[in-house]
């Protein structure tokens, strides 16, 4: 093959348009970027809302204004039930303590609060998780259940939460896919902008070309590896800008805020990568193809 | 070689750029194409090269129908038929011996062969010592010389060229056309459209005149007129 020779001839048109070319590689790489992101997003969500619809947890909160016969009353039933495996009961002042736990070193905080507003709660733990929402909805038309009326949020499981979550995540993938499907649209007239400069700074050179016998495909693969060349090099800055978010971005947010339901681990790095890089080589391709489609007659 | 049978070719709308060309080159031949500016000399030329088709008749060059030749196979066409301009049509940017490298790449040759065949063609037509320098800095006759090695590289059955002393002085001139006269020697086909009436005087070679797209003569060991 004439690699070399196509390989010589793309770099010294890359070089010579070379603010083009700069303009092309960025659009890839920004919109590759926020590709790379979004999946890093997804992934994350997606392991959330595993790990949510596999916990095992009801937890029931109780109405303040409950006897104590008939929070006990409560708890023996909830015993009695076959799919639970254990029940805890969480009083008001364990609440509370839990609470200034989790706000470790801001316990001031709660100095604001005149007496006590959290609810006593059972924590309910299940053999299967399988059985969440039977179990679940028994408590949710329960008079001493802290319901507030109309809705069943006094009872606390692991679907709910992962529901709303898979809603945030659908937005956030139409939004998502909506911006790349942009962004890409524009690499691509870049490419192909560039790609049409080096045809129109070539014609000569084509001309030539094809009155000496160059066949169609030897006068276009120097334009096509252009193109190619753009995407890729764009695609793997995205790449490396990918895997450094991942790798530091992400653990310091998990770090700092360990409620949040991200982990740099759930995302597949490699797969991640290769797409990103494929993604932009593709984008290279087709801009390129495109202005050879326009302007380079045959 | 070359064969015009009722060739015609119209632009639009209605400008004749041929009418009713019959013609019969031999292999081997060294012909000359005559005729003022506008006589359908470059329309010939540019039929021979497909580069677009004739309205009516039919052309064949080296035993093969252009009309009825695929367009995948134009290429290699081409390469059988060397091209020299007026303009010489060289790569400002590149040297001369990359030049000369350009067509015999474009061919796929081999790199060993291209480093093997550019020096030895540079060498027959006199420029072996300026391999390196760009076309700009070599004189317009010594540019000519680089684009006959370019057209004749690949050793084609049939050389054209368009006015190609067009631009050079007399004494150039007949440097150019005691190369292509070499080359004729060596058996290919020499097709050379010009101006040039001392020239054509001087070789007494067969002489196609052309006006207004009409062949009017055709005679060997013709003079210009």
């Amino acid at each position: 093959m004439h690699f070399k020779f196509f390989f010589n001839e793309a770099v010294n048109s890359l070089v010579r348009n070379w603010v083009m070319s700069v303009a092309a590689i960025v659009t890839v790489l920004v919109s590759m970027f926020v590709l790379g992101l979004g999946l890093i997003m997804f992934f994350n969500f997606q392991t959330a809302i595993s790990d949510l619809r596999n916990k095992l947890e009801v937890e029931v909160f109780i109405k303040n204004t409950a006897s104590p016969d008939e929070i006990n009353g409560l708890g023996d039933e909830i015993r009695a039930m076959p799919e639970v495996k254990d029940v805890g009961f969480i009083s008001k002042d364990e609440a509370l303590d839990r609470l200034r736990g989790s706000l470790k070193g801001h316990e001031d905080v709660l100095d604001a609060l005149s007496g006590n507003p959290l609810p006593p709660s059972y924590e309910i733990t299940l053999k299967d998780p399988q059985q969440i929402e039977t179990v679940a909805s028994r408590f949710f038309d329960n008079p001493i259940v802290d319901n507030t009326p109309g809705t069943h949020d006094g009872v606390k499981y692991g679907g709910e939460t992962s529901e709303r979550l898979l809603k945030v995540t659908t937005y956030f993938l139409i939004g998502g896919a909506s911006f790349v499907m942009l962004l890409t649209v524009a690499s691509v007239l870049l490419i192909s902008n560039t790609t049409r400069l080096s045809i129109f700074a070539r014609r000569r050179e084509v001309e030539i070309m094809r009155l000496v016998g160059a066949t169609n495909w030897f006068i276009r693969w120097p334009f096509i590896m252009e193109g190619i060349f753009t995407g890729m090099v764009g695609a793997a800055i995205a790449a490396i800008m990918v895997m450094l978010t991942n790798r530091f971005i992400i653990e310091s947010v998990v770090n700092k805020m360990p409620f949040l339901p991200f982990n740099s681990e759930a995302v597949p790095m490699f797969w991640l990568v290769l797409l990103v890089v494929i993604g932009g080589t593709l984008l290279g391709s087709v801009g390129s193809g495109l202005a050879l489609r326009r302007f380079l007659k045959i | 070689m070359i064969r015009f049978e009722n060739v015609a070719k119209t632009y639009d709308p209605n400008i004749v750029g041929l009418e009713d060309v019959n013609i019969h080159i031999e292999r081997g031949e060294f012909c000359f194409l005559v005729g003022h500016s506008g006589s359908g000399k470059s329309t010939f030329i540019r039929l021979l090269l497909k580069e677009f088709e004739p309205t009516e008749g039919s052309i064949t060059v080296a035993g093969r129908n252009l009309q009825r030749m695929r367009r995948s196979a134009l290429p290699y066409h081409r390469r059988n038929l060397g091209c020299v301009f007026q303009d010489f049509k060289l790569l400002p940017n590149k040297t001369v011996a990359d030049n000369v490298a350009y067509a015999l790449r474009v061919t796929g040759q081999p790199a060993r062969a291209i480093r093997r065949k550019v020096p030895e063609i540079l060498n027959l037509v006199g420029l072996g010592d300026k391999m390196n320098n760009l076309p700009d800095e070599l004189s317009a006759g010594e540019q000519q010389r680089v684009s006959v090695a370019r057209a004749f590289v690949n050793h084609p059955s049939l050389l054209v060229a368009d006015e190609p002393t067009g631009n050079l002085d007399p004494d150039t001139s007949v440097g150019i056309m005691q190369l292509l006269y070499r080359i004729n020697r060596t058996g290919t086909t020499v097709l050379m459209a010009t101006h040039d009436r001392e020239m054509v005087d001087k070789m007494r070679k067969r002489v196609i005149a052309l006006e207004d797209g009409k062949v009017i003569r055709d005679e060997d060991k013709g003079l210009y007129r």
